[in-house]
């Protein structure tokens, strides 16, 4: 589903975020990156994602090579990805099923239907007696789990998440994961970012690790 | 096809949620916009108004030539072997008596004539000439008036003629304003676009990390441009309609004075329409250059 053949993406001033990776990704896995701070997990998900271009070497997701997408194109590659990101990235200007709702929105779904799905999906992460709250007023943990329900209502194939449990304590964070078992058990390909052991050992799968820039794969 | 009928409704609807909840700011931008519009249709409306007075006076111009009282024969008969030449279209001879009459029948001054012992009018010749640009109709009737036996020549167009450029210059001068306003309501709705797209940059970078497309995103912005310059429109429709009912009693007065029934008349559906759907084009033009540019600020500026 994803292959990295010796990606180098270098920002201007000269760092180099990551220096020839090369991996792949199988539909229907979950992997987790780790590595210090700065190790370049993030780099790896948005260019996944198409946020950022490589400098050299070739990204393709699904098939699709990712630095010759157009910009037109980018936007249906994001539809079948769903971003979980550790600072929510929520709007504060609408409700909880407001905020779950605006991928099919942008999908161009039904109204009704849309928020059917969208009620569905905050029930799933257990948010459903706060949908018409203020996602102001919702803990981190309540954040992050609105953050993975909108990143889940337009039923990606592949869900990448940064530092999900980043902010969060232990129960939390222990939530969060069993939620990301259950839809890797549904088939959901999952590319989670973290340096949660714990969660880790919990979850099993595969392991990537980086290291300024360079990927060595750890033992599950 | 469903889908993008959503999209628009869906966006229109966004659009008007968004107008209604600042509706200050809605209703001043549509101030702006409605001065902006009412001044060159105002002049415009004006100058059509005026055309209608300057439409009943003769449009064809013509010469007319008086005859000395003392004119011999032989001098008339010159005249008239003059005005059978090809560069005069029609002639025709009006006789004295002819133009007491007509007068007489024509205006209400039965009793001035009944108190004349004698006719003062002079015979006349009405020439229409062939060519009537206005460098032929001076030469013509500069000619004819050194003819021996004429007292005198009148174009009788000059008024007209003179009205008409006038008229001419001030529908330039609206056409002008208008392409300056125009201007300047690209940029009124520019500007509050461009204040719209910066208050919500984070539900942009949202969207697109979630898979909105370009149009997809600029769609609300172009609608509530669209919409902000459709009220403008009909603001300017307001200045003018105020504006029309304060000075129609005072143009009543004037017309009254000049005896004549003439009353401004309101502006043709046509041209309501047209107004209404050039300062929504106008309005969605400024929305869209204010949404290109500032999507990029915002993309660029965004990590």
């Amino acid at each position: 589903m994803i292959s990295f053949s010796q990606v180098t993406k270098r920002y201007p001033g000269g760092h180099e975020a990551l220096s020839g990776v090369s991996l792949v990704i199988e539909k229907g896995e979950l992997v987790f990156l780790t590595g210090h701070s700065g190790a370049g997990k993030s780099t790896l998900l948005n260019l996944i994602a198409a946020i950022e271009r490589p400098t050299s070497g070739v990204v393709s997701v699904n098939g699709q090579n990712i630095s010759r997408l157009s910009r037109r194109a980018v936007p249906y590659l994001r539809r079948n990805i769903g971003l979980v990101f550790q600072d929510h990235k929520l709007l504060f200007d609408r409700n909880v099923i407001d905020n779950v709702v605006l991928p099919l929105d942008i999908a161009g779904f039904d109204r009704r239907e849309a928020l059917k799905r969208a009620r569905a999906v905050i029930d799933k992460v257990g948010l459903l007696n706060r949908e018409k709250a203020n996602p102001i007023s919702l803990s981190g943990g309540e954040q992050q789990r609105l953050c993975i329900a909108r990143a889940l209502v337009g039923r990606p194939a592949l869900l990448l998440a940064d530092e999900p449990t980043g902010n969060l304590d232990a129960g939390y964070a222990a939530d969060i994961m069993a939620m990301f078992r259950d839809f890797h058990q549904v088939g959901t390909t999952l590319v989670i970012a973290t340096h949660d052991e714990r969660a880790i050992t919990a979850l099993g799968g595969r392991t990537l690790q980086l290291d300024h820039g360079r990927i060595g794969e750890a033992a599950a | 096809m469903i889908g993008w009928l959503r999209h628009h409704k869906h966006a229109l609807g966004a659009a008007l949620r968004r107008l209604r909840v600042q509706a200050l700011t809605t209703l001043l931008t549509a101030l702006a916009m409605g001065v902006a519009i009412s001044l060159p249709s105002g002049l415009y409306l004006g100058l059509a108004n005026v055309s209608r007075v300057a439409g009943d006076l003769p449009a064809q111009p013509e010469i007319s030539l008086f005859l000395d009282a003392g004119a011999s024969a032989e001098q008339k008969q010159a005249i008239a072997a003059r005005l059978g030449q090809p560069d005069v279209a029609k002639a025709r001879f009006v006789p004295r008596d002819e133009a007491l009459a007509k007068l007489s029948a024509s205006q209400d001054l039965t009793d001035v004539m009944a108190g004349l012992t004698e006719n003062p009018l002079p015979d006349a010749w009405i020439v229409r000439p062939r060519d009537a640009s206005r460098d032929a109709l001076v030469r013509l009737a500069d000619g004819l008036g050194k003819l021996p036996g004429v007292a005198e020549t009148h174009l009788d167009s000059q008024w007209a003629e003179r009205l008409q450029a006038a008229l001419d210059i001030g529908r330039t001068v609206a056409w002008l304003l208008a392409g300056l306003f125009g201007i300047a309501l690209i940029a009124i709705s520019g500007n509050a676009i461009r204040a719209q797209v910066l208050a919500r940059r984070d539900e942009i970078h949202v969207s697109r990390l979630i898979g909105a497309t370009d149009r997809h995103i600029r769609r609300p912005f172009l609608y509530l441009g669209a919409l902000q310059g459709l009220f403008g429109g009909l603001a300017a429709g307001g200045v003018l309609a105020v504006a029309g009912t304060i000075l129609e009693a005072p143009i009543a007065h004037l017309a009254n004075l000049y005896g004549s029934s003439f009353h401004l008349m309101p502006p043709a559906a046509l041209d309501i329409a047209a107004v209404l759907g050039l300062a929504t084009l106008f309005g969605w033009l400024g929305a869209w250059l204010a949404v290109t540019r500032t999507l990029h600020l915002v993309e660029t500026s965004h990590p």
